[in-house]
């Protein structure tokens, strides 16, 4: 009798392990995050690379929001800053990562929305220096820096206020060789 | 009870000496400069191509504050001081300056004479040679000292996370990029 007792609870004990697994009900449903777009990101990243991404700020291995491009630290322990001249397609899907790392959760939250409020963002806040931001005040709410930013978290890049905001920071404006990067950006985008 | 007070002042500002005095990675930053070249004295032509404001950073007992300073070179192949060149400083709301490198190639601005609102923009240009303009921004928010300085970025060997010492020319010539 106890033997045939042993039998049972030996047949029962996977049963029970198995009912005590965290199994999500039939109707349950993984919700992927919603992410921003990748293919329009080429534009955001270079601007974010020359505003955010100098040798001394988030061109640096330290920073949580780490950067690598042309204007900064770059990818390859072969390339030098400036050569190539322009952020290589490696660098670009690194800031993509770093940016879309950063805040996963909310930055699904804000892409979900359509963008309609990018400043649950950190990164969005201290950029417009309503957080507290050890390069203090980037751009401001609405500018070119911003609008370029904030239009692609709503899924529509402002390509033009990219390159506006670049030409308008960079030294010597629109004759900057940076500047040839973002028609580069462009023609590979067509 | 005057003798107390002292006491606790004393004791106040102790502590704050010691704060101010207590960060590794600027200390061990420091040290890796290692000792004063033989036969240099401290001054305007002291280690050139080191990152001036580390120290110079008006800290408490640290040398007198700079806002810009580094160390231009005549070649990226060779430490060849260039003399006698203009540096051409315009900050974020268009405030410049002009500074000229010393013997050692060295430069430099304390606040009294130019304390800028970065980001800065830089043109360095030697007498009868072309301008050589920076082509991106110096942010002025170095992860260790406040930058301005030059060398904590444009360091040697040049790799990735650096363009090099700066200089008026490639060795080929060229025009830095």
């Amino acid at each position: 009798m106890r033997a045939g007792l042993l039998h049972v609870y030996t047949a029962l004990s996977p049963l029970v392990l198995l009912a005590g697994c965290s199994i999500p009900p039939s109707d349950a449903q993984y919700t992927p995050p919603a992410l921003p777009d990748q293919e329009s990101f080429p534009p955001v990243a270079q601007l974010l690379v020359v505003r955010c991404g100098s040798l001394d700020c988030h061109g640096t291995p330290g920073r949580n929001l780490r950067l690598y491009g042309s204007a900064g630290l770059r990818w390859s322990p072969s390339d030098r800053p400036l050569v190539p001249l322009c952020d290589t397609q490696d660098e670009i899907a690194q800031d993509y990562e770093s940016v879309v790392g950063l805040e996963p959760a909310t930055m699904s939250a804000v892409v979900a929305a359509g963008g309609a409020d990018p400043q649950q963002l950190t990164m969005v806040r201290k950029a417009r220096g309503t957080e507290s931001h050890k390069g203090g005040q980037i751009w401001s709410q609405g500018d070119a820096s911003d609008t370029c930013l904030t239009s692609w978290l709503g899924g529509d890049t402002d390509a033009a206020a990219c390159a506006s905001a670049m030409s308008g920071v960079l030294p010597g404006g629109p004759s900057n060789p940076l500047m040839q990067c973002l028609s580069a950006a462009d023609a590979s985008a067509d | 009870m005057r003798p107390m007070a002292t006491i606790t002042l004393s004791a106040l500002v102790m502590s704050l000496v010691q704060l101010t005095a207590c960060d590794p990675v600027h200390d061990d930053a420091i040290a890796a400069l290692g000792p004063e070249a033989p036969g240099v004295r401290q001054g305007p032509l002291h280690r050139p191509g080191q990152p001036c404001l580390l120290c110079h950073d008006g800290a408490i007992g640290d040398p007198q504050r700079f806002t810009v300073a580094g160390t231009v070179y005549e070649t990226a192949g060779e430490l060849v001081a260039a003399a006698g060149t203009t540096v051409v400083l315009t900050d974020a709301k268009g405030t410049g300056t002009q500074l000229t490198t010393n013997a050692a190639g060295n430069f430099y601005a304390t606040p009294g004479q130019y304390d800028p609102t970065f980001p800065i923009q830089v043109v360095v240009q030697a007498p009868g040679r072309p301008a050589v303009r920076m082509q991106t921004l110096i942010a002025g928010n170095g992860t260790v000292e406040p930058n301005g300085g030059c060398a904590s970025c444009h360091f040697d060997p040049a790799g990735s996370d650096s363009p090099g010492h700066v200089c008026l020319a490639l060795d080929d010539g060229g025009t830095p990029p």
